[in-house]
């Protein structure tokens, strides 16, 4: 057993703390809250140069050969510093996808891009049926036209779909709208005809989307892994995306403990620090107690997810408690910093409004719990 | 980063949980867990376990031991918990005080106690809390004064759960009287004999129907050499050991058993013809309650593992003090939601489910966040030794 990081692994994270307070001050990030595309391209560049985006590709693909422990590193310092912009899409749903599932020539294609910084990906995935949360719940439908399927129907909530240059559609080729059989991965380029998208206006000011598929086509070969064989690698990447997540929200939660600490120690009233108050400390120590938990149970799964370890357990338990103990960190640290922390212009709303995008996102507590009462045999 | 165990860790799980199947009987694991007093028959199996190999892995080979990391001791401590045995047969002895009679005793002491320690043969009885010093140990009253090669000593304690089967008392007392200096200066720590004369142990009983004990001392004699380490270093060294204490007490494993009882329980029975097990609200309760299971694991796991490294603890062991005690409580309710009315039957009673664990369990979950320390007192400590906020 051992819960320390690598040396590369320290190394990582340090430089991308300090290179991220630097680059991605918290102006930056009010700033692309309000932009159009949500990112800056000069910071993207700079990431691209770090070699961020290829942190987890083969080199042959322009990568670094990093595991998804280095790339979790990298993901909690962006959490940290409320990133806005599309890493996490490219990367993390377009990228560990195309790994995962991708043709020698559809790696060597979309890998290489993205570790250049060239391409943007996402995943369209939940549809506007999905009022509750169901990886399988896949109505959109694709059907084969000779040598090419049409797709049709409408995705929601897909993550920086503005921006993309490609989007993995994840669509119905056979079966039932629940089944997890007979689900098919097509990279759908965005200028095909009959894709249209909309932003949402939502509460972490993120660029998600709607997008509507009307009888776009898309050549068989850009297929991503076999016909009706989605549901799998479906399954695996979205393990991933939650415990990548989880890592994110890790990194803001931390942020926002450090914030109040430090608040708790200067803002003084009835003569004395709000520090010394053990209410206020209690406080403290609550948030200290989720993240701790959460970030070790992350870093578990996504060992086990590294070695190829069956963890199903293990990711619902990460995503369920991180997902409810990042709330509960937002709520003690607006408690702590109080009326100052209720300022629009403060750092803390900037994690509040992630923290309830992120509680969310690939599954909330309420589905992971539904999880792990199959696993435990109810 | 790795999480898993080394194949020889693996190797001794799997022959430990072939020996506790057989050896550790249900009689043995209460007489531990429900603190029924350790009766002949946890002797017994206290004195196997040490001859089948499984006791003293982790300590030094001069004394007995394997000299091997603290790893497998955490270990057993899963494997009895998995089991109901919620704790080593003579643990304060085996996973309290031999530490710092290891780490700061005199070669006479290590040498008369570390192998009964590690052989299972001996156990002792910690005898901090006073009546007027619960949560601010450090100003306790009871006094040892110097008198030729022994101390004589004089004084009360209380709630001093082992001591009416333990052979040792584990006492601190004060030494220095000064009225100048801090009060946690003065303390020195010793080891006494509980047949000594001039000891009265008197029975407390909990409202889970444990003994715990006062011990009184009238004029009670201990010879100098009884002193663990230096003179008034005695709170240090019960500060030093007490990330350790907390490391083996609070086993997340301990709570398994119950879980896995409440599965069981929703699985086997019906509502107007229905599993309890389909009730979409009681298995969201019962899984809950198996994730914060997961998060209790793995943090046990990272404050045991740094203590395995020696890497410095400094509120870490507090975290999964509070998180498995809370949980503790928690998971007793989740089950007494679920059992309803049949939650209230006591063991022995008629139509009373899971044998009236549940309700045993619900009286004892009260002792777990005050028992070592309360859970306030525990974010005390995080707030100011994790998080450097000053002290109120």
């Amino acid at each position: 057993m051992d819960f320390n990081f690598s040396g590369e692994q320290k190394m990582l994270k340090e430089s991308a703390r300090s290179f991220l307070e630097r680059e991605c001050p918290k102006t930056l990030v009010r700033e692309m809250e309000k932009d159009e595309k949500g990112y800056s391209p000069a910071l993207w560049r700079k990431m691209a140069d770090l070699g961020w985006m290829g942190i987890v590709f083969p080199e042959k693909y322009g990568g670094s050969e990093g595991d998804f422990l280095d790339l979790l590193v990298l993901l909690e310092e962006m959490g940290r510093a409320c990133l806005t912009g599309p890493f996490f899409s490219t990367v993390v749903l377009g990228g560990l996808a195309i790994l995962e599932a991708g043709k020698e020539s559809q790696k060597k294609e979309f890998l290489t891009q993205i570790a250049s910084g060239g391409k943007f990906l996402t995943l369209a995935h939940t549809e506007p049926a999905t009022t509750q949360y169901d990886p399988y719940l896949i109505t959109v439908k694709a059907q084969a036209e000779r040598n090419d399927y049409l797709i049709d129907g409408i995705k929601l909530f897909v993550p920086d779909a503005h921006v993309a240059n490609y989007l993995i559609c994840v669509a119905r080729t056979k079966g039932e709208e629940r089944e997890k059989g007979g689900i098919t991965l097509f990279l759908v380029d965005v200028q095909s005809p009959g894709i249209q998208w909309d932003l949402l206006k939502t509460v972490a000011r993120d660029k998600q989307c709607e997008v509507i598929f009307h009888k776009t086509k898309v050549p068989q070969e850009n297929l991503l892994g076999g016909l009706n064989e989605g549901g799998a690698i479906l399954e695996r990447l979205l393990q991933k995306a939650a415990v990548a997540k989880c890592a994110e929200m890790i990194g803001g939660a931390q942020f926002v403990l450090d914030m109040c600490v430090s608040y708790a120690k200067e803002r003084e009233q009835f003569g004395r620090p709000i520090g010394t108050f053990q209410a206020v400390q209690h406080h403290c120590a609550n948030m200290l107690i989720d993240i701790e938990g959460g970030r070790y149970i992350t870093y578990k799964a996504a060992w086990m997810l590294s070695q190829s370890i069956p963890c199903t357990m293990q990711v619902a338990a990460a995503k369920a408690w991180v997902s409810e103990a990042y709330k509960r960190v937002v709520s003690l640290g607006h408690q702590v910093m109080a009326g100052t922390g209720y300022m629009e212009e403060h750092d803390m709303p900037l994690y509040s409004r992630r923290a309830k995008a992120a509680e969310f996102a690939y599954g909330g507590a309420n589905f992971y719990r539904k999880v792990v009462a199959k696993e435990i045999g109810l | 980063m790795d999480f898993g165990y080394t194949k020889e860790e693996e190797g001794f799980r799997e022959r430990l949980g072939k020996f506790l199947d057989k050896e550790l009987t249900e009689e043995i694991a209460r007489q531990n867990w429900e603190d029924k007093g350790v009766g002949p028959e946890a002797r017994e199996f206290s004195r196997k376990l040490a001859a089948n190999g499984f006791l003293g892995m982790s300590w030094p080979k001069e004394y007995g031991g394997k000299g091997l990391s603290p790893t497998y001791d955490f270990i057993l401590l899963d494997e009895l918990g998995k089991r109901w045995g919620a704790h080593i047969p003579l643990d304060i002895g085996y996973t309290m005080v031999g530490h710092t009679i290891f780490h700061r005793g005199s070669e006479e002491l290590q040498r008369e106690f570390l192998p009964k320690i590690i052989r299972g043969e001996i156990e002792f009885c910690l005898g901090y809390t006073e009546p007027n010093a619960g949560s601010d140990l450090a100003s306790m009253k009871i006094r040892a004064v110097e008198d030729g090669d022994d101390y004589i000593i004089n004084g009360q304690k209380t709630f001093n759960t082992e001591a009416h089967y333990a052979e040792c008392h584990w006492l601190a007392a004060r030494t220095d009287f000064s009225p100048n200096i801090p009060k946690h200066k003065g303390i020195s720590l010793f080891i006494v004999d509980m047949d000594s004369p001039g000891i009265t142990i008197r029975p407390l009983w909990t409202m889970s129907g444990e003994r715990t004990n006062e011990v009184f001392y009238e004029d009670v004699r201990v010879p100098k050499k009884r002193m663990v380490g230096e003179k008034n270093k005695g709170f240090y060294y019960m500060m030093e050991a007490i990330d350790s204490e907390r490391n083996h007490v609070f086993t997340p494993a301990r709570l398994l058993p119950l879980l896995k009882d409440l599965i069981r329980y929703v699985r086997e029975t019906e509502f107007q013809g229905k599993r309890l097990a389909e009730d979409s609200l009681i298995q969201e309760q019962l899984a809950g309650a198996a994730i914060e299971l997961e998060v209790a694991q793995v943090i046990a796991e990272h404050s045991r593992w740094m203590e395995s490294h020696r890497v410095p603890m400094t509120y870490e062991p507090e975290i999964t003090k509070i998180v498995v005690s809370e949980l503790e409580q928690r998971l007793v309710d989740t089950g007494m939601q679920i059992l309803g009315l049949y939650s209230q039957l006591e063991e022995g009673s008629k139509r009373a489910p899971l044998q009236g664990r549940i309700e045993w369990y619900f009286l004892h979950s009260f002792m777990t966040t005050i028992g070592a320390g309360t859970s306030e007192v525990g974010r005390n400590v995080i707030a100011q030794r994790g998080l450097g906020l000053p002290r109120s």
